[in-house]
């Protein structure tokens, strides 16, 4: 291998459980795992709606009743600023009749979240505290009647919830996948994106199923065809081992690269707390269920994923820099661009996977070569959740007909 | 000295301002503690439909009503902001010897459709 890692690093967890067809080769996922309905609700009820769900940016919610809507599996999720300042969730729904409360995925409520229908009336702590005849019947409990409460955490200065009953740990499922890729969950916290602000955001309509989008961040086999941008910025892109097929490592930025820009031009301030041995790298971190993290020195791009449907996915992406650039209105489309265009580039790429998964020649699925083998570990993953889900017929691999 | 029909409600230490509290008369009286430091006393029930301001929003002199925000003057009862139409009373309210005390007006209240001074008709 023509590459600067040290061949001393450590590899990424490959799964053990993937069908190993040879030397070079394991099975991907079933296609049907990409356009069931049953294993996609398997996935909303199991992962989902299971799971710690990153959904909101908290300087998205800039005043007391500002608020905004998500979707998470089935369910739509209500997240606002109450007077204190504190962040709340809840679901998004009327405790009378069940009318969805905020119909809209962002507003600025003035003084509570009133039902359209009967006029129940929550305040920003989703307490219950009017309703036509409410003195009338002393028995509702505004409490027990409040608009019932999401699990949340705020960290690298998002909003996290979970509709899980309990919560699974925040500390392993979370922080731990940044400690599983980066070796050491501090090594993030000298990027301080909690304290970063948002210099560009940009929605993507992806017409693929989510796992297809994980599955692509994942690996570099792709990149020097489809990203040729970004293999210019990060020359060892070209053998095809991502990031994330190591533990620890960075991908180097090569020698005439000034920053990670679309023509290698000079960056933005560099984020003072990114250590000497970060200089020049790019990180990039998968937080399952649905989030991808990704670490340069002058800024941190984060991906939301939305799964909406077997066949669609909203992935929101946002570009965050020192507040100081973005308020100086430093020109950031250099900066922008370059991610963005990886963006479009990878999200055509599974587009035009999706309407393959439902061929009869993709009913056993594909192959993983060795660049891409630590997917398997993300396909055992999802397996061991909804793979009872997954049609039995579709096991196995697929025998060539001659 | 007080007159015999003032109702004592509480010491003016346990209102707060920026509180408000709901007296269980015939029909309930809403006290509010506005922001400024003034007290005032109305009917608590909206005369549009059955809700309770005591509940609501006041700002300066104003309370809005918390179910279709109807506006009314703390000082007056008068309507500020539709759809209600009829004012509410006016209670005058005492302090005496740091108790909050409160005189029920004797003027027939305006309760919303369906509403008698003992709840619903």
């Amino acid at each position: 291998m023509t590459t600067s890692t040290d061949s001393t690093e450590k590899l990424a967890s490959q799964g053990s459980g993937a069908t190993k067809i040879s030397e070079s080769l394991i099975a991907t996922l079933p296609g049907s795992t990409y356009v069931e309905e049953a294993v996609f609700r398997a996935e909303q009820e199991r992962i989902f709606e299971q799971m710690w769900f990153c959904a909101i940016r908290s300087s998205d919610l800039d005043k007391a009743g500002a608020w905004r809507t998500v979707q998470i599996g089935r369910e739509s999720v209500l997240i606002s600023r109450t007077r204190k300042g504190e962040i709340r969730a809840f679901y998004n729904i009327c405790r009378h009749r069940g009318v969805k409360l905020c119909m809209e995925e962002q507003g600025e409520a003035a003084r509570n979240f009133q039902c359209p229908y009967h006029a129940w009336t929550y305040d920003f702590e989703g307490k219950l505290i009017a309703a036509p005849n409410l003195t009338k019947m002393p028995d509702i409990d505004r409490d027990t009647y409040g608009l019932a409460k999401v699990h949340l955490r705020e960290y690298l200065g998002y909003v996290w919830v979970c509709l899980a009953d309990e919560p699974p740990s925040f500390e392993e499922d979370v922080m731990g996948a940044i400690e599983e890729r980066l070796g050491d969950v501090h090594k993030i916290d000298g990027y301080d994106v909690a304290n970063l602000s948002l210099g560009r955001r940009i929605r993507y309509d992806v017409k693929a199923n989510w796992k297809l989008i994980i599955e692509n961040f994942m690996e570099c086999y792709h990149c020097a065809t489809i990203h040729p941008e970004l293999t210019e910025v990060l020359p060892e892109f070209a053998d095809g081992l991502a990031a994330q097929y190591f533990v620890g490592h960075g991908a180097e930025f090569g020698e005439n690269i000034k920053g990670f820009t679309i023509d290698g031009s000079e960056g933005l301030d560099q984020l003072p707390g990114v250590a000497e041995d970060q200089d020049r790298r790019y990180y990039a971190i998968t937080i399952k269920p649905t989030v991808f993290v990704n670490l340069v020195p002058d800024h941190v791009i984060i991906h939301r994923m939305f799964p909406l449907a077997t066949d669609r996915t909203i992935v929101e992406c946002d570009w965050l820099y020192l507040p100081s650039v973005v308020e100086s209105g430093k020109d950031v489309s250099a900066s922008v661009e370059l991610f963005h265009r990886v963006n479009q580039q990878d999200f055509d790429a599974c587009e035009r996977c999706q309407p393959a998964m439902g061929s009869k020649i993709y009913a056993k699925g594909g192959v993983l070569v060795p660049s891409e083998h630590h997917i398997g570990a993300f396909h055992e993953w999802v397996m061991e959740r909804v793979g009872e889900f997954v049609p039995e017929s579709s096991h196995g691999t697929r025998t060539e007909v001659r | 000295m007080t007159a015999d029909d003032m109702i004592r409600v509480c010491p003016l230490s346990q209102l707060d301002r920026g509180d408000a509290m709901r007296l269980d008369t015939r029909p309930p009286i809403a006290l509010f503690h506005t922001e400024e430091g003034e007290l005032f006393a109305i009917d608590d029930t909206c005369t549009h439909q059955d809700a309770s301001l005591t509940d609501g929003y006041v700002e300066g002199c104003e309370v809005e009503c918390p179910l279709h925000a109807s506006k009314f003057d703390l000082r007056t009862g008068m309507v500020d902001a539709p759809p209600a139409k009829l004012p509410v009373r006016v209670h005058a309210v005492e302090i005496h010897d740091g108790d909050i005390y409160v005189k029920e007006s004797d003027e027939v209240p305006n309760l919303p459709p369906g509403i008698t001074i003992d709840g619903h008709a």
